[in-house]
């Protein structure tokens, strides 16, 4: 009997689900984060009677078949890159990307990380980095003597140098986009890193090109709706409990089976 | 006597295989855009011994057969993502996603982008348009696919999603993945495309759980009827043959 199969790779499936929802649900408050979701597939299916095949020597034909499926795969589980809410947090170095694009980051295994998270500090060299102490891309220098630093929508960052009466401009923050970003590898640390499948970083300048623009001292927000999240997670352990019922189902079947002589 | 049995045991494989397609139903009921499917039966008549010699005719055996299984293809619930790039269809149509395989018709509206910009299904099969694949570049934003799948983004139209419908949808044949083939459909004039939705799978749990316990008793009750067949058969021969009467 195949329903036992089919039904556990249900459960497997609904498994999966809930893995990826409490994910989403255990990242709620992490800044910059994309929910994931789910997708499913249904398996292939065995064909008892093909439709269209013949059942007479008139030549009439069976309008519809006997396809008996195997079951559910997971298929995706794509991130939904819609915008989070900003949060102002009134710090000079927070910063929020409003709409497309990414910040870089240099990690220590000489990859670049794409983030969200533009929760950025100074490192003991003045060196603009990311709470992990990864190099913020281009790197932009901020001396000690510097105060009162601004960074402008379109990622230009001044600030006023000792007693200065004018501010100087430090370097401009670029953002990265990508043709695909559903494809990106998500790595941890907030960070994403390129694949074949989201296509090569393409950079370019804040508020400009389709490029979202950078709001000084605000923190995206996770993107995940907690009302959605709790809704998909009764779904999917009522959908498991129900596979586990086929299972149970079935077993009384097989079980009705070998109590004949 | 072994009539009552054999039909009994035509009942039963037909119920295996309906149980088959309830626990696929079953496991597919969070799977995007997925029908749900139903067994018909119907009679097999036993062609019996017959020649005009005979006083009486042989008794009509029927035996129970699996007809078909018919998609049942009543739109599901759908839910809104709030993805630019999903899209449910509301009404009786398909996208058409080209596969190495030929064209192929899915109800499953998670859409994605490849590297090169194509938009393609979550197997990375490019969903047609009506003049072919869908092409977007890196400038592109704000997509926005209008009710008659129409796209278009901040650089203008990409063209229109390929929706087709079919005259009698119960020909066309389950793929897996969610895909559909059977013959080239008509482009559909009753259907809407809904953009940031996903039509979820429309098996009823409720529906599906009762059907399984109707199986599940249905199998039961046979094996008893095959037990008492036996147990009728075994009484026969013990009485029939007893030499000491």
């Amino acid at each position: 009997m195949k329903a036992l199969y089919i039904a556990s790779t249900g459960m497997a499936a609904q498994e999966r689900n809930v893995e990826i929802i409490s994910n989403n649900i255990a990242n709620m408050r992490t800044t910059g984060y994309k929910r994931q979701r789910a997708e499913f597939q249904d398996l292939l299916y065995q064909q008892f009677l093909r439709a269209g095949s013949t059942t007479s020597d008139q030549g009439t034909a069976a309008p519809v078949g006997i396809e008996v499926g195997s079951g559910v795969q997971t298929a995706a589980t794509p991130r939904i890159m819609t915008q989070g809410t900003v949060d102002p947090t009134e710090k000079d170095l927070d910063l929020a990307i409003s709409g497309e694009g990414y910040f870089a980051v240099q990690l220590p295994d000489g990859r670049t990380g794409y983030t969200r998270d533009g929760a950025f500090d100074r490192s003991a060299e003045g060196l603009l980095v990311d709470v992990d102490g990864n190099q913020v891309e281009p790197g932009i220098t901020i001396p000690d003597n510097a105060s009162s630093i601004t960074i402008s929508a379109d990622g230009i960052v001044e600030a006023y140098i000792g007693t200065a009466s004018t501010p100087t401009q430090l370097g401009q923050l670029q953002l990265y986009r990508f043709v695909n970003p559903a494809g990106l590898e998500s790595i941890g640390d907030n960070n994403f890193v390129e694949t074949a499948a989201s296509g090569p970083a393409q950079a370019g300048t804040p508020n400009s090109d389709g490029m979202g623009h950078v709001m000084q001292g605000y923190l995206e927000q996770a993107n995940v709706n907690p009302v959605t999240e709790i809704a998909d997670l009764i779904a999917a352990q009522r959908a498991y409990e129900m596979n586990a019922r086929v299972i149970s189902g079935a077993d009384e079947m097989l079980s009705s089976v070998s109590q004949m002589r | 006597m072994e009539n009552a049995q054999l039909i009994s045991l035509s009942r039963q494989i037909a119920l295996q295989r309906q149980m088959d397609v309830v626990a696929n139903n079953m496991a597919n009921i969070n799977t995007t855009g997925f029908k749900s499917e139903n067994m018909l039966f119907e009679d097999y008549l036993m062609p019996g011994a017959s020649d005009p010699d005979f006083t009486g005719l042989d008794q009509d055996l029927h035996y129970t057969e699996d007809w078909s299984t018919i998609h049942d293809m009543s739109t599901g619930s759908i839910e809104q993502t709030g993805n630019p790039l999903d899209v449910a269809l509301s009404g009786q149509g398909f996208l058409t996603v080209q596969t190495p395989a030929g064209p192929r018709y899915t109800r499953n509206g998670s859409l994605q982008l490849d590297a090169s910009g194509t938009l393609v299904d979550l197997n990375g099969n490019p969903v047609l348009g009506e003049s072919g694949p869908i092409q977007f570049d890196a400038a592109d934003t704000d997509v926005m696919i209008a009710a008659n799948g129409a796209i278009s983004t901040s650089q203008g139209s990409k063209g229109r999603l390929a929706i087709v419908e079919f005259a009698d949808p119960q020909a066309l044949q389950r793929e897996g993945s969610n895909y559909y083939s059977g013959p080239t459909g008509s482009p559909a004039t009753g259907t809407r495309v809904v953009q940031g939705a996903i039509e979820r799978s429309n098996v009823s749990g409720v529906a599906a759980m009762t059907e399984m316990i109707r199986v599940e008793r249905a199998y039961q009750m046979l094996a008893s009827v095959m037990q008492r067949q036996d147990d009728l058969r075994n009484t026969a021969v013990a009485k029939l043959g007893d030499m000491t009467v």
